[in-house]
């Protein structure tokens, strides 16, 4: 199927190249580096939600010993740029815009909210200097929830937006919306809500900036996602040119859309280095991660589905409030990605979406790992609330309602084709791997001993890239550019722009470029994290796989054309006639003729050939993504619910999926398993909580709580085969597919489990005590037909 | 302040820390020793696990000054200069990790635990490293690490070099064979990943 | 996160401790395990001017069994409780419960003493200890008291120790012939605090119960017991009914807290549940201990 050369890596679980550093402690992370000379910041933080700063005082804290300095909001806007942000301004997200300061000066909008930084000897003096700060607050009436927010009443928190409202209603259409729910059998309404939860990498938010004020530059050893998104923040907050800001990273350990461009602890960072004249390091504390560091999905859909008497969902009607919390992120770009995706691989016929978005004063809303993963939530919800009604098993209705593959391809009603999907053969291979009728036998023996078993399923598609669209991809990420480079030492050398912090790039694309070029697998190293040598690029919506596996593909195909052009004058063979394997460019049919890569590039180096002889051996290669495609799957989990407890046990969790040609199994297994355990975690753990004075309730890890490995079953997984779109790059993405989809699986299974209750579940976390409301409030009229 | 020794991987080491400084701080900022991470410093998160005394334990709720006169072990000592000990190369057989900051914490505490366990069984293996978070790998692969290693050390000859992974035949990272067959699972069909026995219990007891 | 400036001593024998007690009273912690109290320093939930460290004093380590009684030292480690035989034998509540005390990391540093000296209500020792009415001895500058379990509990992480005195020693009362213990929780997750536990023990003759314990932890400021259940269950003989009731029984009056993991009737709810199951355990137990 795929057309690289020699195929000894790609396909294999080619162990990591990052692991030996990894399993030894010598990772590199940004706390882990020490700098001459090198600061230690803490924060000033609000502890009221809604408040007018009335006056700040950090004399105390100046005057303590250790304390090297202290800023305070408006300090550091005298040495600041005010701006839009920079990730924001770079996908050019447009819409009204609210005016705050780095630092807050004159309101605080959520508890946490910074608002001053203290420099001193060690992170322990620093905060020892936070303690001395003194701040006077007015309390103003904390907007903390969505309803509030929408009430003109709510006291803006933004002086120059004078509402609440981040994005005002819109509303669009898809198809015949009036005429598909005057003509379908029945119509259902209701409300879903998805809670708050996020990202909580185990390496929090941290960065080291280093002003050098000889040369009027700043390097900043960063924890991020992308290194030139976040040299953008800085150079454009710092208002400096931007060939004068290097960003290093090293090892990062997690982020799952955390740290995606510079937040304004990293920007205000930056500022107190140059102000100070000397290297500073921040790291967050769980705490700050918890409460300061940004959370997300905290969605509310009014949804009207339009069904047919046999189980046809013929089109919806939602509309979408999303709680975007104090400071504007990318929470605002999200409505527009689930009314994209909301008809997924199903044949809807019409769909009309509205949505808003509204502020309030808790932490921002940043982009969690699918950011717009409601848009399955709610579709696989909606899916079994039909099929109870009528009496139809969970995969029955989705095989009913799936779109098939055709030629030329569905397309969904919002526009994307739904070419090469194969949810339907995901949704069989799931029925051979999970029994159905054995599990409903083995639940109803359970029923009858008072236990409680419950099976759900759930399909998805996401476009990790999609397919291609006929007007092209557009965007400042439609294009993977990556330089690569046959060294002295024999080393072909990748620089590209992704930013791995788990995805294990280091070793997936010198596999993709030991294949395609020629050379061992130990003979590509992969250069990553340092802006003065890399291209543009960031790590993020799933991309990886196909953008920089392909532009590594392609990559290395030009590299070794190159090479070989090159050769053939060293050879005096023509470049037809020779090829690479092993290391070594030999003429076909002689052996002896071989030569290290290495020593040809040494060769090339040497200056002996002329001018009519290219020997620079480096492209510069880019890659649209190719014919793209889906990736996608169907996940299913049987659960225990114990009834009395509410405590919920995922006993097994299977999957069915589709992530295109595999690079390396181990690895996309662990990027499902990881995006699995997350949705999991939500479902029966994970809840920001704030109380309605808007204070933070899950501070730290006794509170926010994280799935263990007591919570998280043996996932299995099949991969089914893929459809190829594409002549040579069919790689997907999947970092974020386990995550869309397992909080509808699980959701699905636990409704299953407690039907007899009549439970009918319109939520996605159910810890146990909700488990125990949602029984006692059930009406058992409700149960299954036929139950 | 005061002066402590210690013995840290096997090495004397004296500091003067603070009485606050936690041991955790103390073993990253005054020996450099950076391979312990902090993920919480409340206790709950197990990224700061390091052995003292025999016992694996969170550095970051020990003082320093407490270590004093104490045995400590931290991921950096765990294996011979340069090598990997039998967990460590079970562990990257086994793709156990990916960003890696929890890793030493869950490699200290899984060596602990299986030197007094050698040959606990999953359920026990997943009890004993519940209280440490992972976030990116949904813990099968670190599990299995665990599973292999103890594996290899039933099977390993006493005499062996500590360092060395005793099964010459191990997986090894590019097979030299370009005709080699691709992926792990012996049975391309069949899902990776499931439980040797179907009928196995829930993975948590109440 | 880190921990607020603060002075520090290691007293080597237990009069020293008292010493330093008696002269910072207030202002002191005692730093046994740490494994709680250290976290509330790095959460500067707390901030002591001195920390008394008392893990370098010997004599306060140790299980021994006298006279019907179990006597650990406070500075007992949890994972040295979990591998005592003498605990396991003689008082099989204590070792049921032991192991559910966090991970074993926790139980590598915390204590016996420590547990029941800071008494969080969610925690599992204090129910362990109201359930058995252990006994608390504690050192002051006046010299020895003995303290009852149920008069240790005050309040919130309050105990009726003063601030110049040590807790140095625990007692739990040496399992007797027919009883059953069994000790239950409900936990988010493996190793995390009860969101309810229950300590049962019954002691059956000739068919019923003659002794009943029961002792909640999660339900209130401090451990429970639940006398109005406990009087109900004796003389009767063991059944699901009876259990029932107890559990109703045990229940009517608690009002338990609210919080991010529980509303106070889902609390209620979980601890009836859980007296069912441990009055079925414990008698269960109580037949193998004939």
């Amino acid at each position: 199927m795929a057309a690289i050369a020699a195929e000894r890596y790609t396909g294999a679980s080619i162990k990591r190249s990052e692991d030996p550093r990894i399993l030894t402690g010598a990772g590199r992370y940004v706390d882990d580096i020490k700098l001459p000379g090198m600061l230690h910041a803490a924060f000033v933080r609000s502890p009221l939600a809604h408040a007018r700063v009335l006056s700040i005082d950090v004399s105390a804290a100046r005057a303590l010993p250790g304390v090297v300095a202290a800023l305070t909001g408006a300090e550091l806007e005298e040495i600041t740029v005010p701006g839009p942000d920079a990730l924001m301004a770079l996908l050019g997200v447009e819409g009204p815009t609210p005016e705050f300061t780095l630092l807050a000066t004159d309101k605080v909008r959520f508890a946490g909210d910074p608002v001053a930084i203290v420099i001193a000897e060690s992170r322990y003096v620093a905060e020892d200097g936070c303690e001395l700060v003194e701040v006077e607050y007015d309390d103003l009436p904390p907007v903390t929830n969505a309803s509030f927010a929408l009430d003109p009443s709510s006291p803006p928190l933004f002086a120059n937006l004078g509402d609440n409202i981040a994005r005002p209603h819109s509303r669009s259409e898809f198809g015949d919306v009036s005429a598909t729910f005057a003509n379908a059998d029945r119509v259902i309404d209701f409300r879903v809500g998805v809670h708050r939860h996020q990202n909580v990498p185990m390496e929090g938010r941290a960065c080291i900036a280093s002003y050098d004020a000889d040369l009027g530059a700043m390097t900043v050893y960063a924890s991020t996602q992308s290194v030139h998104v976040t040299k953008l923040a800085v150079a454009m907050r710092l208002g400096m040119e931007q060939d004068k800001v290097r960003v290093v990273s090293g090892d990062v350990g997690g982020s799952f859309g955390l740290k995606i461009g510079a937040s304004r602890e990293e920007l205000a960072v930056a500022a107190a280095s140059r102000a100070v004249g000397r290297p500073v390091k921040w790291v967050e504390d769980r705490g700050e991660n918890l409460t300061a560091s940004g959370q997300a999905r905290e969605e509310s859909f009014d949804v009207r589905a339009a069904v047919s008497n046999d189980g046809d969902l013929l089109g919806l009607d939602v509309k979408m409030v999303i709680d975007t919390g104090a400071y504007p992120g990318l929470g605002v770009t999200v409505p527009a990605e689930v009314e994209e995706m909301l008809p997924g691989p199903y044949k809807l016929a019409a769909l009309g979406f509205e949505s808003t978005a509204v502020i309030t004063n808790k932490a921002s809303y940043v982009a969690y790992r699918g950011p717009w993963a409601s848009e399955t939530f709610l579709r696989e919800r909606i899916l079994d609330l039909i099929a109870k009604d009528l009496g139809l098993d969970p995969i029955e209705i989705r095989l009913r309602n799936v779109a098939p593959r055709t030629d030329p391809p569905a397309v969904m009603i919002t526009g994307r084709s739904l070419a090469g999907v194969t949810t339907k053969e995901s949704l069989e291979r799931l029925a051979q791997l999970v029994d159905l009728p054995a599990f409903r036998r083995r639940q109803a023996e359970a029923r009858a001993q008072g236990r409680y078993l419950g099976i759900g399923v759930a399909a998805f598609i996401e476009a990790a890239p999609g397919p291609r669209p006929p007007e092209g991809r557009s965007g400042p990420l439609s294009t993977e550019s990556m330089r690569l480079r046959l060294e002295e030492d024999g080393i072909v050398a990748l620089f590209t722009g992704q930013m791995p912090h788990g995805q294990s790039h280091q070793t997936t694309l010198a596999q993709i470029a030991a294949d395609e070029f020629g050379v061992p697998f130990e003979q590509v190293r992969v250069v990553v994290g340092d802006t003065d040598v890399v291209p543009f690029g960031l790590t993020g919506g799933s991309r990886a796989a196909t953008m920089a596996g392909g532009v590594a593909l392609h990559g290395a195909r030009q590299l070794k054309a190159k090479v070989l052009d090159f050769a053939s004058h060293l050879m005096e063979a023509s470049a037809r006639d020779l090829q690479i394997t092993d290391g070594r460019i030999w003429v076909r049919g002689d052996p002896a003729s071989a030569i290290a890569v290495g020593e040809v590039a040494r060769r090339a180096a040497s200056g002996q050939f002329g001018s009519g002889v290219d020997a620079n051996l480096e492209v510069e290669a880019a890659f649209d993504g190719g014919e793209g495609g889906w990736s996608g799957g169907s996940h299913c989990a049987i659960v225990e619910v114990d009834v009395e407890t509410g405590i919920v046990t995922v006993q097994r969790y299977v999957v069915a999926a589709d992530c295109g040609a595999l690079i390396n199994p181990a690895i996309v297994e662990g990027q499902i398993r990881g995006g699995v355990a997350q949705g999991i975690g939500a479902v029966l753990l994970e809840r920001s909580a704030y109380d309605e004075d808007g204070n933070c309730q899950s501070a730290t890890f006794m509170d926010y709580l994280v799935p263990t490995a007591c919570d998280i079953p043996r996932i299995e997984i099949a991969h089914l085969e893929t459809v190829p779109l594409d002549a040579d790059v069919n790689f997907r993405g999947v970092g974020e597919g386990g995550m869309l989809v397992a909080p509808p699986t699980v959701v699905n299974a636990i409704e299953d489990a407690l039907s007899p209750f009549g439970v009918r579940i319109y939520e996605q976390h159910l810890p146990p005590a909700r488990i125990l409301e949602l029984i006692a409030a059930a009406d058992p009229g409700q149960s299954v037909a036929g139950d | 302040m005061a002066d402590i020794t210690l013995r840290v991987n096997g090495a004397a080491c004296t500091g003067s820390p603070e009485a606050r400084k936690t041991l955790a701080d103390f073993l990253r900022d005054d020996l450099s020793l950076t391979g312990t991470h902090l993920g919480c410093e409340h206790g709950a998160c197990g990224a700061c696990t390091v052995i003292v005394d025999g016992r694996a334990v969170r550095s970051c709720l020990m003082l320093a000054v407490q270590a004093a006169g104490s045995e400590v072990t931290t991921i950096e000592g765990l294996a011979p200069d340069g090598g990997l000990g039998t967990l460590q190369q079970a562990m990257w057989d086994s793709h156990s990790f990916q960003c890696g900051f929890c890793t030493p914490g869950m490699v200290m505490q899984a060596v602990a635990f299986l030197s007094d366990h050698p040959d606990a069984d999953e359920q026990q293996i997943r009890e004993a490293l519940s209280g440490n978070i992972c976030r990116c790998t949904g813990y099968q692969s670190i599990i299995d690490g665990v599973l292999l290693a103890a594996e290899r050390s039933v099977n390993s000859d006493p005499a062996a070099p500590p360092g060395a992974s005793p099964d010459p035949a191990a997986p090894r990272g590019a097979s030299p064979d370009p005709a080699a067959p691709r992926g792990a699972s012996p049975d391309p069909a069949a899902p990776r990943g499931a439980s040797p026995d179907p009928a196995a219990p829930p993975n948590r007891e109440r | 996160m880190k921990l607020p400036p603060v002075d520090y001593e290691a007293p080597e024998t237990v009069s020293e401790a008292v010493e330093l007690l008696a002269e910072h009273q207030d202002e002191a912690s005692v730093l046994a395990g740490g494994q709680s109290l250290i976290p509330l320093l790095a959460l500067r939930l707390a901030h002591p001017a001195v920390l008394i460290d008392i893990n370098g004093i010997a004599e306060l380590s140790g299980v021994s069994k006298t006279d019907g009684w179990v006597a650990i030292g406070a500075m007992t480690r949890e994972y040295v409780a979990e591998e005592s035989e003498t605990i396991a034998d003689d008082v099989p509540l204590l070792a049921a419960a032991l192991p559910l005390i966090g991970h074993e990391a926790i139980r590598s540093r915390g204590t016996v003493g420590g547990s029941l000296a800071h008494a969080d209500p969610a925690a599992e020792l204090p129910a362990v200890a109201r359930a058995l009415d252990a006994e608390f001895v504690v050192r002051g500058p006046s010299g020895e008291r003995v303290i009852p379990a149920a008069e240790w509990f005050e309040g919130f992480l309050t105990t009726s120790r003063r601030p110049d005195e040590l807790l140095t020693e625990v007692r739990f009362p040496a399992v007797g012939p027919g009883t059953g213990t069994s000790f239950q929780e409900v936990a988010r997750r493996h190793g995390d605090f009860a969101i309810v536990g229950l300590a049962a023990s019954l002691t059956l003759s000739d068919g019923a119960i003659g002794d009943a314990r029961l002792a909640f932890a999660g339900v209130s400021d401090v451990p429970v017991r639940a006398r109005d259940a406990e009087d109900l269950l004796v003389g009767e003989a063991p059944s699901p009914q009876l259990f029932d009731q107890a559990a109703q029984r045990a229940t009517d009056d608690i009002d338990p807290p609210a919080d991010v993991h529980g509303s106070s009737e889902y609390r209620r709810k979980a601890a009836a549940a859980l007296v069912r199951r441990g009055l079925r355990a414990a008698a269960d137990n109580a037949g193998e201990r004939q």
